[in-house]
């Protein structure tokens, strides 16, 4: 058994050193910055600018979460404050079916409405766009971070006292001033803990993106434009990584970088739900 | 003059409070309708697709050109793909579970396990894949349903050692103190009496993982390969539903995209039957476990 | 008393695990004889699916898995020694080669331009005076925002949407190298696989883009693909689309590029890759391809190679 423990964290580590050794060849012959930096990715002539990618994900990311936040928030506040009993007990498994959907279904409902949505917002906008843009990216990713965020915020909240909302009521505050005031002070380390693993979460995710964002590589100058994040690379070029002089090794940077930012973003956020969760216990 | 001004601020503050409960029911319509209209849109187009021959021919003509035939190769290519890593995750997270919760529960390995499985459960899925490319490349192997096995177990490992992990920790100590007073072995009380009770458990940890697993396309789109056909052996490469989706959409050939709806409709069946049975055995279980 | 316990169960896992790899080993044999495993360039996955169906009737034990994923797919499949086979779409490349890669040319087709069936812009003017050369340069090669009035002589304000392949492929190369540059020079929204540039065009009123043979044009019908037009290409630059630069009907565009007035590129042979040379139940399918595949090759839409370029390869994978 104790083998067993050990040998899951062994995999852990064994992932990051696969990763890393696939990686060397690149990250010794190029110089980081270059790398990281520059926007010129003609990997048959050898350039390997990861620049747009990384923009890319970053910005997909960001349009998510701004999609998510107040939406999450204040769909989570709702549940757990204000909702009955009974309503509370049906919606949660229905935000837990959303969040085992897989993502090819989202990227196919991206294609047959998001998509075509995006073209005429644009056209309604003056905007000229084939609708496969960061902006689609983002709502699709939105959506599949929902059920994250909403059911950890939840969970943060309800660690909260009733003692110390009933002494905010007692004072004559509102039910909203209560959990603004009371509620969301106290559980904001933990809903931001919850944003950091929706970001996580839209950070890496692959195919539902790929099936929206258009696939250019260049750094988009507006939400309307393509981009193309991190795992798309990856997914769209495995096919010649073989083929092509340290082509493999630059996909391999590509997982690691995700593999980094996303562990990085977890440890920090489960770290600090952990030491909530203690708290609230005690 | 300050009553006035008591009145007044008394009002903004209610207002403030509607608006609040406003955006708040707004909000979670949002997040309901999103899943509706997923739901509805892929079943709608999906309806019009199936048909049984769909569901048990291969298709004819190569999955991307061929107008005839159907997407019984996906069908059972995922479910051996996913039965296959259910297996083989079962056998490994069911002792990781077991010795999380005995041996280091509390002590520091304990937390660092957990915590490293916490990171894996969230792990991008195309990380899996790349992993598993690797790890095939240097086992010698070919894009297969081998390889789509081995990665997709990777995946579902953390998914069903933190799911197991729950049902485990819901033994109560009595039970197994109890055990051991009779004159039981470690062993025995855990193979005989605590797997007894964990066992509705493991089912619900089961379709968790499995739902999970069976969705998944970013682990298997290097690692299971793709054809029309249903593979003979571990060696040969593997259809699955999400790649059948992905591959067979973006296509202008109707009847090659029916094949993609189809695949869909079918793919998110499966996953909402194994969540949905999975919620329900949660509830029953809970009922019988012993407190 | 603990020890023999733990033994048991080290017995026990050792077992299990004993057994897993050995229901692996039965397939491995079995995989060596009687399976060819190909992929590569969409543009010779129609031809080769055809191809995998009427070896598989003449050797029902025989197994041919095909999948599609552009050439650069094939190349590095064959090479990494993950296919049998192979289908590359473009020229192969001297570090290709020096990996160990053995290629025979199998059938020609070619690359054409297409855009969408509704845009007016086709009728109005495309179709009659065709699109040159220029003109691609301009809105792949230099990225430039045209209207399609710009480009075809007409009042037309709307952009263009310039589509362009995002796995590496063939097409784009070959269209690439029409325009005298590289894949990962061509501008424009890129999308995956040829079946998907053409579901792009044909859902984009104002897109244009490119697509192989087969993709272009519907093998039933020989018409271009609904939703689809071909877009003539102005070869001697007179203005007008002179008969046998017409590309109406999937005849006549074969005709072209038999006639030579469809220039190579973006017209360009298909070929058959693997490492080091085609062995056992592989040698055979790929000598049969050269012989009573050939027949096929008319039906399923595709231009034979010249009887000398043939009788070569037979020659060369040693007959």
């Amino acid at each position: 058994m104790r083998i067993a423990v050990i040998g899951a964290n062994a995999l852990g580590v064994l992932i990051a050193l696969g990763l890393i050794i696939k990686s060397w060849p690149i990250l010794t012959s190029k110089p980081l910055t270059q790398l990281l930096f520059s926007s010129e990715w003609f990997p048959l002539k050898g350039k390997f600018g990861f620049y747009p990618f990384i923009i890319g994900t970053i910005e997909v990311t960001a349009i998510a979460m701004a999609i998510a936040i107040p939406i999450c928030l204040f769909s989570a506040i709702y549940l757990s404050e204000y909702a009955p009993k009974h309503v509370r007990a049906i919606i949660r498994p229905v935000i837990d079916i959303l969040a085992g959907i897989p993502s090819v279904i989202f990227g196919l409902w991206g294609v047959i409405v998001v998509v075509p949505f995006v073209r005429w917002l644009g056209e309604r906008l003056g905007v000229h766009t084939t609708g496969y843009s960061l902006l689609s990216g983002g709502i699709i990713l939105s959506i599949m971070v929902f059920p994250i965020i909403i059911s950890v915020s939840m969970e943060v909240m309800r660690t909260v006292p009733i003692e110390a909302r009933e002494t905010c009521l007692s004072l004559g505050t509102t039910k909203w001033e209560t959990v603004k005031w009371v509620v969301l002070r106290n559980a904001m380390r933990g809903i931001i803990a919850a944003i950091v693993l929706g970001f996580a979460r839209a950070f890496g995710e692959t195919i539902a993106v790929l099936m929206v964002v258009g696939n250019v590589a260049k750094v988009p100058n507006s939400i309307f434009e393509p981009a193309y994040p991190l795992a798309s690379l990856i997914a769209n070029n495995y096919g010649e990584m073989m083929s092509i002089p340290m082509y493999d090794s630059a996909l391999m940077l590509a997982a690691l970088i995700l593999f980094m930012v996303v562990a990085g973003f977890n440890v920090g956020a489960h770290y600090t739900l952990w030491r909530l969760r203690r708290r609230g216990l005690g | 003059m300050a009553a006035e001004k008591e009145g007044l601020r008394l009002i903004l503050r209610r207002f403030e409070e509607k608006i609040a409960k406003v955006l708040m029911l707004a909000s979670i319509v949002l997040v309901l309708a999103s899943l509706a209209g997923i739901i509805a849109v892929i079943a709608i187009r999906g309806v019009s697709a199936l048909s049984i021959s769909l569901l048990i021919q291969i298709p004819k003509g190569g999955f991307y050109l061929g107008k005839e035939g159907g997407i019984a190769n996906a069908i059972v290519g995922s479910l051996y793909l996913s039965l296959g890593a259910l297996f083989l995750s079962i056998l490994f997270g069911l002792p990781i579970a077991f010795g999380l919760q005995r041996e280091f529960t509390k002590r520091r390995l304990g937390h660092i396990t957990r915590l490293t499985l916490d990171v894996l459960w969230g792990m991008p899925s195309i990380v899996y894949g790349a992993f598993g490319f690797i790890i095939m490349l240097y086992l010698g192997l070919r894009a297969s349903l081998l390889g789509g096995i081995i990665t997709l177990t990777l995946l579902m490992l953390p998914i069903m050692i933190r799911a197991l992990e729950e049902v485990v920790r819901m033994v109560p100590v009595e039970l197994k103190e109890v055990s051991y007073s009779l004159g039981a072995t470690k062993l025995e009380t855990t193979l005989r009496v605590v797997f007894k009770q964990v066992f509705p458990g493991i089912i619900t940890a089961s379709m968790l993982a499995f739902g999970r697993g069976i969705g998944d396309a970013a682990s298997i789109l290097f690692t299971a390969g793709y054809t029309d056909n249903i593979p003979r052996s571990l060696l040969e490469p593997a259809a699955s539903l999400p790649l059948a989706v992905f591959f067979q959409i973006g296509t202008p050939i109707p009847e090659v995209q029916q094949r993609a709806y189809a695949s869909a409709l079918v793919l998110l069946f499966i996953v909402l039957l194994a969540s949905i049975a999975s919620e329900i055995l949660k509830r029953r279980a809970s009922r019988y476990t012993l407190r | 008393m603990a020890k023999s316990e733990n033994n048991r169960i080290r017995i026990f896992t050792g077992l299990v695990l004993a057994l897993v790899f050995a229901s692996l080993l039965p397939g491995c044999g079995k995989k060596e004889q009687d399976t060819i495993q190909v992929s590569g360039a969409w543009a010779l996955y129609p031809m080769m699916v055809r191809w995998g169906e009427e070896f598989q009737k003449l050797h029902p034990g025989v197994r041919v898995d095909i999948s599609a994923g552009g050439a650069g797919k094939g190349v590095s499949d064959a090479l990494g020694g993950l296919v049998e086979i192979g289908m590359v779409s473009r020229e192969i490349r001297p570090e290709e080669i020096e990996k160990g890669g053995f290629f025979i040319p199998v059938v020609k087709d070619a690359v054409f331009p297409a855009m969408n069936a509704q845009n007016p812009v086709f009728a109005e003017s495309i179709s009659k005076t065709g699109l040159k050369k220029q003109t691609f340069l301009d809105l792949w090669i230099e990225g430039k925002p045209l209207t399609w009035g710009e480009v075809a002589g007409t009042s037309s304000t709307d952009i263009v949407n310039v589509y362009t392949r995002s796995d590496s492929c063939g097409a784009a190369e070959t269209w690439a190298k029409y325009l005298g540059k590289a894949q990962e020079d061509l501008k424009g929204t890129g999308v995956y696989g040829d079946p998907g540039i053409a579901e792009a065009v044909k859902k984009d009123p104002l897109g244009i883009g490119y697509n192989n043979l087969n993709y272009a044009y519907d093998p039933k019908s020989g018409l271009p693909l609904p939703g689809i037009q071909v877009i003539p290409i102005d070869i001697n630059e007179n203005g007008t689309v002179d008969p046998e630069e017409n590309l109406d009907t999937k005849e006549k565009a074969i005709k072209a590029v038999i006639s030579g007035v469809y220039p190579s590129p973006p017209a360009r042979d298909l070929y058959l890759l693997t490492k080091g040379e085609f062995k056992g139940v592989t040698k055979e399918f790929v000598k049969w391809i050269l012989t009573d595949g050939q027949k096929y090759v008319d039906e399923v839409g595709y231009i034979q190679l010249k009887e000398s370029a043939i009788k070569d390869d037979i020659a060369k994978i040693g007959g």
